[in-house]
């Protein structure tokens, strides 16, 4: 007996993107609902008396969920998560990589004229520079591989900046989405975020995917179509339909994570 | 009183702020035009001083000498990639800002392009630099699109920042703007900006009414000027009514006051 099967998507953006004929409407209506969850969350926990400093929530501080040691915090770590981030920038405008480490480390020199890690990367010499050379260059190939063709018309942006500000400021959940396509002005919804990281994913990722949506519909109003990531460690890659239930669970889980934070303040 | 209006920054409450726009404008006449040109004269001004919203939200504080970089590129050619896609719907976000810089290229290439100029800085990148400088302008492109899409009226990409040189006082007024939008009687502008909007976020607006004011022939304010933050999702909004502009220009006077202490302070 013949079966027909859907054909397996052939790279992640296509995977990301799905049937267009299977998308759900728009939903506009979630995002007032799920800023009353946090508003009460945290009137709960502080109560009326705003903190002298406003707590901020960025994505590693929900994939840091019991205040451990990361070794993706390392130096090298977060310099390679860096400039594969920039190869994700260059990718997303159809350039094509000849030295994926120095190119990235040029687009990031012009962006930042110095910090902490320039100074790491201007330090290491013989060995060290040659094994942060080779480890970008292995995983800027696994992510444009993967990846696969990028249409122009997809509305593609990367290092998409979120800002929410709570409570009157007591807490500012920051994001950064490192690749967004679709727009979020049309009938049915098409935005779908693109998360990429160097390390391999573990249970934190799934809390960041969420926290990338949820802060995606705090932002513009509309609630994202799908949310993922990919590991440019393993070549794995997770992605998850946006709803309700997955956007409330993130707002619980910046709660918690407040908590979590206030109790060791 | 001013009118200041905060708002959430999704196309329903845009539209709602465009249409909600009041009817009755102010206007600057040239009497206003010479006090506003007396007041700015009082002022000591060592050198010619450039005012916008960004040195009254910095309460006069002197900026760090501009350079160029993705961020500061990014609006410039952001906003004439924007200006090639409504010109042909068929061109992408990011293919128009390649023309763009393609085009700036060009010009930096047959030496038509000033030393400190845009063409001039894109033209000794390398090709990777010029990819991020894109990757920036074609962000700038999608959202403003998106907010301008989500318009249920009809909108176009602001010619030109609003430039206004006040006579015999060595001052020029710079107002950005992004987005205008022609109603029946007037128009409202919008002007995307990034980040968040800080506390000082109001006099900004409220000096780029009035200098959008002053810019325009006709002394006729917008019946609404919009700020947008897309990053956080906020919209600021102030009318244009005769006190919002007598603010403005109350604030663009106190940062020259300002900026002129500070100078004198920093020299002595």
């Amino acid at each position: 007996m013949a079966t027909c099967t859907d054909p397996s998507p052939r790279s992640a953006l296509e995977a990301l993107r799905g049937d267009r004929r299977r998308r759900p409407r728009t939903d506009l209506s979630s995002a007032a609902g799920l800023r009353s969850i946090l508003e009460d969350g945290i009137f709960s926990l502080f109560g009326a008396t705003a903190p002298a400093v406003p707590f901020i929530i960025r994505a590693s501080s929900l994939r840091q969920q019991n205040l451990s040691t990361d070794i993706s915090l390392s130096a090298h770590a977060r310099v390679r998560g860096i400039l594969i981030n920039h190869v994700l920038r260059q990718l997303s405008v159809g350039a094509t990589l000849t030295d994926p480490f120095d190119d990235a480390l040029r687009a990031w020199r012009l962006e930042v004229n110095s910090g902490e890690l320039l100074d790491y990367v201007d330090r290491l010499t013989g060995d060290d520079l040659a094994r942060l050379t080779t480890d970008v260059t292995a995983h800027a190939v696994t992510l444009s591989r993967s990846l696969g063709p990028m249409s122009p018309r997809w509305m593609v942006r990367s290092a998409v900046r979120a800002t929410q500000v709570l409570c009157n400021g007591s807490v500012i959940l920051r994001d950064v989405i490192d690749l967004m396509v679709g727009t979020s002005v049309g009938e049915f919804a098409s935005v779908a975020l693109f998360d990429v990281t160097t390390s391999p994913l573990g249970e934190g990722a799934e809390r960041t995917m969420r926290y990338h949506a949820l802060l995606q519909t705090l932002r513009s109003g509309v609630v994202p179509l799908r949310t993922s990531t990919f590991s440019t460690a393993t070549g794995e890659m997770w992605s998850l339909d946006v709803d309700n239930e997955l956007l409330t669970r993130s707002a619980h889980e910046v709660l918690d994570t407040l908590s979590n934070i206030a109790r060791n303040v | 009183m001013s009118t200041l209006s905060v708002r959430r920054a999704t196309p329903h409450d845009l539209n709602e702020l465009v249409r909600d726009a009041p009817d009755i404008v102010a206007e600057l006449t040239d009497d206003h035009r010479r006090s506003l040109s007396a007041r700015f004269r009082a002022v000591f001004a060592s050198d010619h001083r450039r005012l916008d919203a960004w040195s009254v939200e910095q309460a006069g504080r002197a900026s760090s000498g501009f350079r160029w970089s993705p961020a500061t590129a990014r609006r410039l050619l952001g906003n004439a990639g924007l200006r090639r896609v409504v010109r042909d719907p068929l061109c992408a976000p990011t293919e128009a800002v390649t023309q763009e810089i393609d085009d700036q290229l060009l010009r930096c290439a047959s030496g038509y392009a000033r030393t400190g100029s845009l063409a001039n800085w894109l033209g000794g990148l390398s090709g990777c630099e010029l990819a991020l400088v894109c990757a920036e302008a074609t962000n700038w492109v999608v959202q403003v699109l998106e907010i301008a899409q989500g318009l249920d009226c009809e909108w176009r990409v602001a010619a030109s920042d609003a430039y206004y040189d006040v006579a015999r006082a060595r001052t020029t007024l710079r107002a950005r703007r992004d987005l205008d939008v022609p109603l029946e009687h007037g128009r409202v502008v919008l002007r995307v900006r990034s980040g968040s909007p800080g506390k000082s976020a109001g006099p900004g607006l409220r000096s780029d009414l009035t200098i959008d004011t002053l810019a325009n022939h006709e002394g006729i304010a917008a019946r609404r000027f919009i700020g947008v933050w897309p990053e956080a999702g906020v919209a600021l909004s102030v009318d244009g009514t005769m006190a919002d502009l007598r603010a403005g220009a109350r604030d663009l006077v106190r940062t020259a006051v300002v900026q002129e202490r500070r100078r004198h302070q920093k020299a002595a």
